[in-house]
């Protein structure tokens, strides 16, 4: 019995220390900033919010000072920079590679995804809509819905390049 | 004549509450899922398609090696209930499956209808995980088994996307049919994107524990 436990807590030990596979998630807000810049966004006081639903999504803009921004994979970057619009996603209920896996599925079968990433870190899925193409939080929610999933959030534009 | 009434009517009891419920696993609207289970008790293999992200509807064969008894059946899962959290998920799954069992083994004892029910409940984080399972199955001359198991796992860092994701966990069941009822497997998971790799090891009754899942 003792030699299977240090055989598992062995093989556990080795597997962590492969853990980080060489993933391609940048972090970098220096190249949000610039994304975001040449997007050529209007963020002035008529910024397009008719589509969120504020209060339906249980969120105040008090909790924005601190919400999460876009993930940047090569994916992502490329996808904006090519004139695509940004949109993050808190989700919930988002612990494991199955959920990242069903989430992929369903949204990257909709033409007006350009690209996508589920964070499990952030609990939020980054998207980027094609140039001229609309995905609305109801059409957003109704695709969690149908991945198993439950969103908690929306934000767009500026607010997912974090301002 | 009334007992076989009475069997199909319970037949028909049992997939009908196998329906209203709901039972693991589901994946996402339109995926397909393969599984296969080996353990003390059995080598199993299931395909499952999820017709919505709460219902799937699969084909299982599973092999008793210590009656050498062959079920194939159709099972069909729910999930009851999903509860979300922005660190947490908990499942409540109802399932259920009929379908004939056959006896290879010398004794001969011909085929019959088989048909089970299950529940399975689980919760877990990033790094917890918690869960507890029961199948009720009837086989009519063949046999009739129950199982209880229950697992509690933990993961020594919380994997991000893509990551190789590893899990100690232990595994506690009972079977009354078995000689020994109780019997405890400590376990290794581990997990990558769509596939899922479980390797462990029965302290109680010594045989191996292998069982694999792969979404697409």
């Amino acid at each position: 019995m003792n030699k299977t436990i240090s055989l598992l807590i062995a093989a556990t030990l080795s597997a962590s220390a492969f853990a980080d596979d060489g993933k391609h998630k940048m972090d970098h807000h220096g190249d949000a900033q610039m994304n975001h810049a040449e997007m050529n966004h209007d963020h002035g006081a008529d910024h397009a919010h008719e589509a969120h639903d504020h209060s339906a999504m249980g969120h105040d803009h008090g909790e924005m000072m601190n919400a999460a921004t876009i993930t940047h994979t090569d994916e992502i970057s490329a996808a904006l920079a090519n004139g695509g619009a940004p949109v993050v996603v808190d989700v919930l209920g988002v612990v494991c590679d199955f959920c990242a896996t069903a989430m992929n599925k369903i949204f990257s079968k909709r033409d007006e995804v350009a690209a996508i990433y589920v964070d499990l870190d952030k609990k939020t899925l980054s998207l980027v809509i094609n140039d001229g193409s609309d995905l609305s939080d109801k059409q957003i929610e109704k695709l969690a819905q149908q991945a198993g999933y439950r969103i908690a959030a929306i934000r767009r534009d500026y607010e997912a390049m974090g301002g | 004549m009334k007992t076989v009434l009475l069997k199909i009517a319970a037949t028909s009891l049992i997939v009908a509450m196998s329906s209203v419920a709901q039972a693991r696993p589901v994946s996402y609207t339109g995926g397909w899922t393969l599984i296969e289970v080996a353990n003390r008790a059995a080598t199993a293999g299931l395909a499952h398609y999820s017709l919505t992200h709460n219902v799937s509807v699969g084909l299982r064969h599973e092999w008793q090696r210590k009656d050498d008894v062959k079920l194939t059946a159709i099972q069909p899962t729910l999930l009851v209930k999903r509860w979300f959290g922005r660190e947490y998920q908990g499942n409540l799954y109802f399932t259920g499956g009929l379908g004939t069992a056959k006896d290879e083994s010398p004794n001969n004892r011909g085929s019959d209808t088989a048909s089970f029910v299950g529940v399975m409940a689980d919760w877990e984080t990033r790094t917890l995980f918690v869960s507890y399972e029961a199948r009720f199955l009837e086989q009519g001359a063949l046999g009739n088994h129950s199982m209880h198991a229950a697992r509690f796992g933990w993961a020594p860092y919380a994997g991000d996307t893509g990551e190789l994701h590893t899990w100690l966990m232990l595994e506690v069941d009972r079977r009354g049919h078995f000689e020994d009822k109780t019997s405890v497997t400590p376990l290794l998971r581990f997990f990558k994107g769509p596939a899922l790799l479980e390797l462990g090891y029965n302290l109680t009754d010594p045989s191996p524990l292998v069982n694999f899942t792969y979404r697409f």
